[in-house]
């Protein structure tokens, strides 16, 4: 088993890796066309996986993953747990900036089973932006390509000037209105 | 395309306690250049960042992988927040912009390229900014409308209520003085409608008695001659009732002589006037109205 290592390879030149873990599979299939589609002007390539650790067979066949999407339903119960167990098998220095929290389904107000302060839990404890979106509509859908998009490209070092780190601490710092 | 060497490549001396700086992939993109050496330092530039990064790498490489605890996950994390932010912000305050390179072919594509991004910016935010100002226009234009209306209603609206108010005054207190005044009118020509009627039927069917002797007959104790003018029935009747109306609390009334002594007796008969409990020659007039 291989845990992710955030600086365990060489990058490739222009491109970037993002990986997916989250129990649903269609949506991640969702994001990542949506994500594929947008205007980009580096190669990016996405991984999605329903939970870690990665099986190390292709460990040598992917490239340095960037940034880390883990996604939470927030209509199952299941997919929280599972972002919890996949939480325990990240490389430490991940949590500086290269994971983020995308918290999907808010559309569906009646359907919530997942509590807002177990998301907050996760956020406080991991240091880590939380994404809230709806993937069933087009539009929100977009935006939330073209925001993990600029994450991406932060986390990859195509901005220079701005390291993950500190683009983390951006993100966060703009969150903790919220109690 | 990307921007090709930037101030991010100049840093790449890594200090020990910094391993999660990242180095910028460095890249070439300026295929418009002309000159050749000027694209030969630039890819000479390049290499050696390059091998820069793959002895960082090795570096990396050696320190292995650590994951976060399961108690403590948020201390530990803020530790090493706290390490690499410190770190970082050491590595600012030791850089200085430096140029990429003095060769004047790279700086006048450069420079292009910035300033072209920067126009394009900045016309979409014009663009953005200028729709924004539209929809604004137009939200002032509708609710100014809306206000306006809102204007003209209150005013309507205030002027009917004027109108109302004023009427309504007017009306209540005369109509109701008005029908006042009917009313004691009605009951006073009720009442001397009533009275008159009275009068005229006592005298028909009560009158006072005769000085022949058939009225004498009629009665037993005429011994006396009717010294004492007698009085009608109607005058009689006139002042019980005004004796019970001026008087409730004593409305007994003594027999006088002036009252015919028979009348007296049917007035008693029929429950018209009522005896003194104690004092036969009192009577008062029976109260109906009570």
């Amino acid at each position: 088993m291989a845990a992710v290592r955030p600086f365990g390879k060489l990058p490739a030149l222009n491109s970037a890796a993002l990986l997916l873990v989250g129990s649903d599979e269609g949506a991640q299939q969702q994001l990542a066309e949506a994500i594929l589609k947008e205007k980009k002007s580096f190669k990016i390539s996405i991984h999605l996986a329903t939970s870690l650790p990665l099986p190390s067979e292709r460990d040598h066949l992917r490239p340095r993953i960037d940034l880390i999407a883990f996604m939470i339903d927030i209509k199952s119960k299941y997919s929280l747990k599972n972002v919890e167990a996949s939480l325990a098998h990240v490389d430490a220095s991940f949590f500086l900036g290269k994971v983020c929290f995308l918290v999907t389904g808010v559309g569906r107000v009646n359907y919530c089973s997942v509590e807002t302060n177990a998301v907050w839990k996760l956020r406080d404890v991991y240091c880590s932006p939380v994404l809230y979106c709806e993937l069933e509509l087009e539009g929100i859908r977009v935006a939330t390509a073209q925001r993990l998009l600029r994450m991406l490209q932060i986390c990859a070092g195509h901005v220079p000037g701005v390291s993950a780190l500190s683009f983390g601490s951006l993100m966060r710092n703009s969150e903790d209105e919220q109690p | 395309m990307q921007v090709p060497l930037t101030h991010g490549v100049k840093a790449e001396k890594l200090p020990e306690q910094m391993p999660d700086h990242q180095p910028s992939p460095a890249e070439i993109v300026n295929e418009s250049m002309s000159r050749v050496d000027a694209k030969e330092e630039l890819l000479d530039e390049c290499e050696s960042i390059w091998k820069q990064m793959e002895e960082c790498q090795s570096k990396l490489t050696l320190l292995g992988t650590e994951t976060l605890p399961e108690s403590d996950a948020k201390l530990s994390l803020l530790m090493m927040r706290v390490k690499a932010l410190t770190a970082e912000y050491n590595l600012w305050q030791k850089r200085s912009p430096e140029i990429i390179s003095t060769n004047p072919d790279v700086l006048v594509a450069l420079g292009k390229e910035e300033l072209q991004k920067v126009k394009n910016d900045l016309e979409m935010v014009l663009s953005t900014v200028q729709s924004k100002n539209k929809k604004l226009r137009e939200d002032l234009k509708r609710e100014q409308q809306w206000h306006d209306e809102q204007l003209q209603i209150v005013d309507v609206l205030s002027g009917i209520e004027e109108e109302m108010k004023n009427q309504v005054v007017q009306f209540s207190e005369k109509r109701a003085f008005q029908e006042l005044k009917n009313k004691m009118l009605k009951l006073r020509t009720y009442k001397e409608e009533l009275l008159n009627a009275l009068g005229e039927f006592l005298e028909e069917h009560f009158p006072l008695p005769e000085e022949d002797g058939s009225a004498k007959k009629k009665k037993k104790n005429s011994s006396e001659e009717p010294a004492v003018e007698l009085i009608t029935l109607h005058e009689i009747l006139e002042i019980l009732i005004n004796k019970l109306m001026s008087t409730p609390h004593e409305p007994y009334l003594t027999i006088s002589d002036s009252f015919w002594p028979p009348y007296i007796e049917l007035l008693l008969r029929y429950g018209i006037a009522l005896r003194h409990p104690e004092d036969p020659n009192r009577i008062r007039l029976e109260a109906f109205h009570q």
